[in-house]
């Protein structure tokens, strides 16, 4: 048993022991612990360094506002930084270690900061490194010599680059009442607002409900606190209509009652079990809210107040009350209110001494005179801490007469030794949530903190969150909040008793002991995280920072990742003395989400890795096993090549593109983009959304079609299929089906409503194989029953139904590679069926399947153009589509496209290019007219396509060039300083293989 | 007859996945669907859709948003949008009689048997498992038997009917249906999954 453990009370269990490693030195604790209850019972008061300075330091508080005992968590091979050791649960196998130190956290070389404490005060690097300054040292570049130094000497714990392998989820909530803190006040709320049958969700940080009642050593309906609340609890957890999340932090409010919280599923357990989420993050969608948030306590700001040893009383009286956890020989209590007192009083009833009350108030209630008899000292009022002793530790303190209405500091100064310094500077209710809900806090002189207004969304507040400091208050407050989020009126009826508290929680208005400061003393501390102190509020006024909000930011004051939870009122307070305001006239900062530090992992869930959405083609499965490289195309996943062993990717593409040029290839269309035009007007409408005329177009014919933006610039291409009177199936590009499904709705019904016309996507209804080559047709006549596929039966642009091996197939003549070929449309599910049947008619012509490579590589040949030419600044004149512009009708984009900057024949327009060298072009590079790799020329266009053509055997491309058609046989050269490329082309048609189309008409 | 190929690949085989040492706390399957369509009413003439609809399945539909019908395995049908209905049944001639009972003056009939995949999710647990794909209240005050929504996960478009007071039958695009089994599946580990 540690010195430091009670030998009874709290609500650990001793009986389990649990092993644990703080820098790689063994520590035992038990289970209910925290990692910091843990090191206080095992006397370890060194537990961290400082921000800026390298000061060391301890424990502070018990809870989420820890600002300073932030550490390291090895688990699973990453290191997770920065984590209050007050929120990590104790488990089996846990290592921790402490951060920004260097060698040791005992012995470090960064605690040399602290003689540089006057130069590194607010807006040091502003002040250092922005400005001129002599000779070579000036500016930024004397800033980036430093930023490596001060990076590696500031800061707080080091992430690393291993991957996360925890596991995240995301989850949905709805409900009638969200309870945000299961506190005394929470516990209530929720089970009123679930007798009145309304489904609750009641969520509480810690890992069991109850809050202050843990440790207060109160009774609430006869029995102690703790044991009522962990009846109330058990209660709620038995209803149906209530849900209980422990471990959970509601830690964002945003409009229409939505709210962010964060479970810590599995940070509390050696090893999740099997599937299971290490946080799981909850969008909560509330008909109303009970905020339960309780209060924070305070510091005081003195000298040396930031030395380890010195803590929140409260934290004092829970690590004694709930953890059974004396955190020091002797304690000294140092406060401006009462409650300094009960903590101890639960001190002294748990074993530990209590060496003096050093109080700021002249006089104090007679109940917190009595606690301070049981207590067995005579509190010293009227007196302040002027000074702490020791090194790493605190070892005592130096008292001094204070008065309060001044702040003046008289008489002589009185050393007491001690090991504690429990501190107490009144309580700051936790208004977060209520203020990111749009509420602006409203300072309340009695109790000097800053309280929530009335709402402005469907919220109630309960309990201390709304300055009710008494259980009672709770009990009662909690209940009527339930209520009224349920709809009720507040209840008469009796309250479980509790003992009465005539104790005075309203400090006295003091926040800072403005003792001088010395190096013997050491600083004043504001912001402990972020090594704010006094003195640099102080500074940042005298510089001109007047608003808070700059304030905040120049000193960075509340903005480490605890949020200034202890240091935000205190700061406020000595800014406003600064100006000669008052606090509500300085104001406060609106609090954001989060409240608390969430993992981006949580945020993230399950949208990385292989829970990325992807879409697969019928033939997926077919293409791998015959050993397709896949590549992505947008989500869909498309063959690249069929790589032969040895080949590369352009021997490949090479390979593949000459068989469909010599025989017969077949490629997987399936991802094409597909929607079924249907109705009346079908017809009607893909006049006005095509450039070209539909309406004409008989059953059973496809056409190719191009469609504009609005302002006239060319949007996509693809042919559509009439297949009836009023049916057509429209094909779009792969990548733009979404775009022009959306183009297509918007039309239809915001524009022309009163057309009748239906759109479906069927991307997915069909699987789609395109067999190009001159034995197409061939393969076709082998495997193709119930209709012919000659000439005549299916010319150019028709279509037919028939069936291959029994399933039905719907084929369309077309040609995207300017050879014969067909488009194979078939039933998704029987996609693969039909493949297989087209390789196995197709092998006795040598059917070769071909990829994306290939696709390219032939359209390029053809002069056919994509996505890369229809890139959203390109109109149908430059890439030499205007034969399809229709005079006879208006369509979209009709009105702007003939506008003057549009018609510009030396706007980039669509040329072919070769190369003169036998090197390879590159997408996206230069066109240029001279230069060389070094002396870059003036770009007339660049590539937007490229490839070797195995049908002209050359290095090829399309490129978007000035003057377009007019540059045809022209020199120039190619520009690719990214790729060190620079080389003789010849700018040519667009259209190098067939350009008459004999092959694809033949 | 040539059967369909199921899109969800050799991974979605029969057993038990995830933590199931106490049970599973849901069961993924692919239900046997021989027709899905999209059927659309012309404005003016919903009424007259869900007559259609109903002389062709013998479901009674309701024309309030969400709202649905399901009858004994064989025919379901629940609205996904103004004047718009997700119709599926067992037979695969249901696809023609839907398409002879919907004239064109009514609206029209879009089939989609291979273009989308119906996934069903059954057992205890099925509410907090969508609930963690989904932003939607599955409690059945709320989702009450036979209705559905039209919804998203990520980049999946999902369409869900609810067919049991712990069963629900997803509708997805048949591209999609192997990764958003995945996702189905990863999600149900922490309660353990049954495939069937």
């Amino acid at each position: 048993m540690s010195p430091r453990r009670t030998t009874s009370g709290g609500s650990i269990d001793r009986r389990r022991t649990i092993r644990f490693t703080f820098d790689g030195e063994a520590y035992t604790g038990h289970a209910g612990d925290t990692l910091a209850s843990a090191l206080l019972a095992n006397g370890v008061r060194l537990v961290g360094r400082s921000f800026k300075y390298h000061r060391p330091r301890g424990v502070f508080s018990a809870g989420i506002d820890e600002p300073s005992a932030l550490v390291t968590v090895l688990k699973d091979g990453v290191r997770e930084p920065n984590i209050p050791a007050t929120r990590i649960e104790l488990h089996d196998g846990l290592r921790v270690e402490s951060q920004n130190r260097f060698p040791s956290l005992a012995f470090d070389f960064g605690a040399i900061n602290q003689l540089g404490g006057r130069l590194l005060g607010a807006g040091f690097y502003y002040k250092t490194f922005m400005g001129p300054v002599i000779g070579p040292l000036k500016g930024t570049r004397f800033w980036m010599f430093c930023e490596r130094f001060i990076r590696r000497a500031a800061g707080l714990g080091r992430a690393d680059y291993a991957p996360d392998p925890s596991r995240y989820e995301r989850m949905n909530a709805f409900c009638d009442v969200l309870v945000a803190g299961g506190g005394v006040a929470g516990l209530m709320a929720a089970e009123a607002a679930a007798k009145a049958g309304k489904r609750v969700i009641l969520a509480e940080q810690e890992p069991e409900t109850g809050g202050f009642a843990k440790w207060s050593n109160e009774t609430i309906g006869g029995k102690p606190a703790a044991e009522w609340a962990k009846t109330a609890s058990e209660r709620l957890a038995a209803l149906d209509n209530v849900r209980l999340l422990t471990r959970t932090m509601v830690w964002g409010y945003y409009d229409g009652n939505t709210l962010a919280a964060l479970e810590r599923v599995g940070d509390h357990l050696a090893r999740p079990p099997k599937g299971h989420a290490r946080h799981r993050h909850w969008t909560i969608r509330a008909g109303a809210v009970v905020l339960a948030t309780g209060a924070l306590e305070r510091p005081l700001v003195f000298p040396g107040n930031d030395r380890p040893g010195v803590m929140l009383a409260g934290a004092v009286r829970r690590y004694a009350g709930e953890y059974g956890v004396l955190c020091g020989d002797k304690t000294v209590f140092f406060a401006n209110n009462d409650s300094a007192y009960q903590a101890a009083s639960t001190l002294t009833k748990a074993g530990g001494h209590v060496a003096a009350i050093v109080d700021v108030r002249p006089t104090i209630s007679e109940a917190a005179t009595a606690l301070a008899a049981e207590a067995g000292v005579v509190p010293l009022t009227g007196q302040a801490v002027v000074e702490t002793k020791g090194g790493k530790h605190i070892t005592g303190i130096v008292v001094q007469s204070f008065d309060a209405a001044t702040g003046a500091l008289s008489g002589d100064a009185r050393p007491i030794e001690c090991d504690c310094l429990a501190v107490s500077g009144g309580w700051q209710p936790v208004i977060h949530l209520a203020s990111q809900a749009g509420a602006k806090a409203e300072w309340d002189e009695t109790l000097q903190a800053f309280l929530p207004p009335a709402p402005n969304q469907r919220w109630s507040g309960a309990g201390s969150f709304l300055g009710q400091m008494t259980t009672a208050g709770a009990l009662e407050s909690g209940r009527n909040a339930g209520l009224s989020a349920s709809g009720k009126k507040p209840s008469r009826a009796r309250l479980p008793e509790v003992e009465p508290s005539p104790l005075e929680i309203a400090p006295a208005p003091i926040f800072e002991i403005k003792a001088p400061i010395s190096a013997t003393r050491g600083k004043a501390f504001v912001d402990l995280q972020h090594d704010v102190t006094a003195d640099d509020v102080r500074l940042a006024h005298r510089e001109g920072f007047v608003s808070v909000e700059h304030l905040k930011r120049y000193t960075t004051l509340g903005m480490a990742t605890d949020q200034g939870k202890t240091s935000n009122v205190p700061g406020l307070a000595i800014m406003a003395e600064a100006r000669g305001i008052s606090i509500p006239e300085a104001g406060t900062t609106r609090f954001r989400p989060p409240y608390s530090p969430v993992a981006i992992g949580a945020l993230a869930a399950e949208r990385y890795g292989n829970l990325k959405p992807n879409r697969l083609t019928p033939m997926h499965d077919w293409h791998v096993e015959h050993g397709a490289r896949m590549m992505e195309a947008g989500l869909w996943h498309r063959p690249m090549i069929y790589g032969a062993p040895g080949e590369t990717v352009e021997q490949a593409y090479i390979r593949e593109a000459a068989a469909v040029r010599r025989s017969v290839g077949i490629v997987d269309v399936s991802t094409l983009g597909k929607i079924a035009v249907k109705g009346p007007d079908a017809a009607e409408f893909l006049d006005r959304v095509y450039t070209n005329m539909f309406s004409t177009l008989a059953i059973g014919k496809a056409r190719y079609g191009l469609m504009l933006r609005e302002d006239g610039i060319a949007f996509d291409d693809g042919t559509t299929w009439r297949l009836g009177e009023d049916d057509f199936l429209m094909t779009t590009t792969t990548a733009n089906a979404g775009p022009v499904m959306q183009h297509l709705e918007y039309f239809l019904d915001i524009v022309w409503p009163d057309l009748k016309v239906h759109l479906t996507s069927v991307t997915d209804q069909w699987a789609g194989a395109a067999v190009a080559g001159p034995e197409a047709r061939k393969v076709l006549e082998k495997c193709v029953i119930g209709t012919a596929v000659d000439n005549d039966t299916l010319p150019f642009m028709g279509i037919v139904h028939g069936r291959i091996d029994g399933a039905p197939v719907m084929i369309c003549r077309l040609s995207f590679s300017g050879e014969l070929a067909y488009e194979v449309y078939s039933g998704a599910g029987h996609g693969l069926h039909v493949w297989e049947a087209l390789m196995e008619a197709g092998e006795s012509f040598g059917i070769t399947p071909y990829g994306m490579e290939a696709l390219g590589t032939l359209r390029i040949e053809k002069g056919h153009v994509t996505g890369a030419e229809i890139d959203g600044r390109t109109t149908a004149r430059d890439l030499y589509l205007d034969w399809m512009l229709s005079k006879k009708k208006p369509f979209i984009g009709s009105g702007l496209m003939d506008r003057p900057g549009l018609i510009d024949q030396n706007r980039i327009r669509l040329v072919g290019v070769v190369s003169l060298d036998g090197q390879p072009l590159g997408g996206g590079a230069h066109i240029v007219e001279q230069g060389s790799l070094d002396a870059l020329g003036q770009s007339i266009g660049h590539i937007t396509a490229f490839c070797y053509s195995p049908a002209l055997a050359k290095y090829i491309g399309l490129a978007l060039v000035k003057g377009g058609k007019a540059q045809h046989g022209r020199r120039a050269f190619v520009s690719d300083p990214l790729r060190k490329r620079f080389g003789p082309v010849e700018l040519v048609s667009h259209h190098f293989f067939d350009p008459e189309g004999r092959r694809m008409h033949g | 007859m040539v059967e369909r190929a199921t899109p969800l690949g050799a991974d979605f085989r029969p057993g038990s996945y995830g933590d199931f040492a106490d049970g599973v706390g849901v069961t993924l399957s692919e239900p046997s669907t021989g027709t899905i369509v999209e059927a659309t009413a012309w404005p003016g003439h919903e009424k007259a859709l869900t007559a259609a609809l109903g002389r062709g399945t013998g479901l009674s539909l309701a024309l309030a948003p969400g709202a649905g019908a399901y009858r004994d395995a064989k025919a379901a049908a629940f609205n996904i949008g103004p004047g718009r209905f997700l119709v599926s049944g067992k037979d695969e001639g249901l696809v023609d009689d839907l398409a002879r009972a919907v004239s064109l003056e009514t609206g029209t009939i879009t089939d989609l048997s291979h273009g989308r995949t119906a996934l069903r999710i059954e057992g205890m647990a099925t509410e907090w498992v969508l609930a963690k794909l989904f932003a939607l209240d599955f409690s059945l005050d709320a989702f009450p038997v036979s209705a559905g929504r039209a919804t998203a996960h990520h980049d999946f478009f999902v369409q869900i009917q609810r067919t049991g007071d712990h069963r629900f039958d997803l509708y997805v695009f048949r591209s999609f249906a192997r990764a958003f089994a995945m996702a189905l599946r990863h999600a149900a580990q922490d309660v353990g999954y049954a495939i069937k």
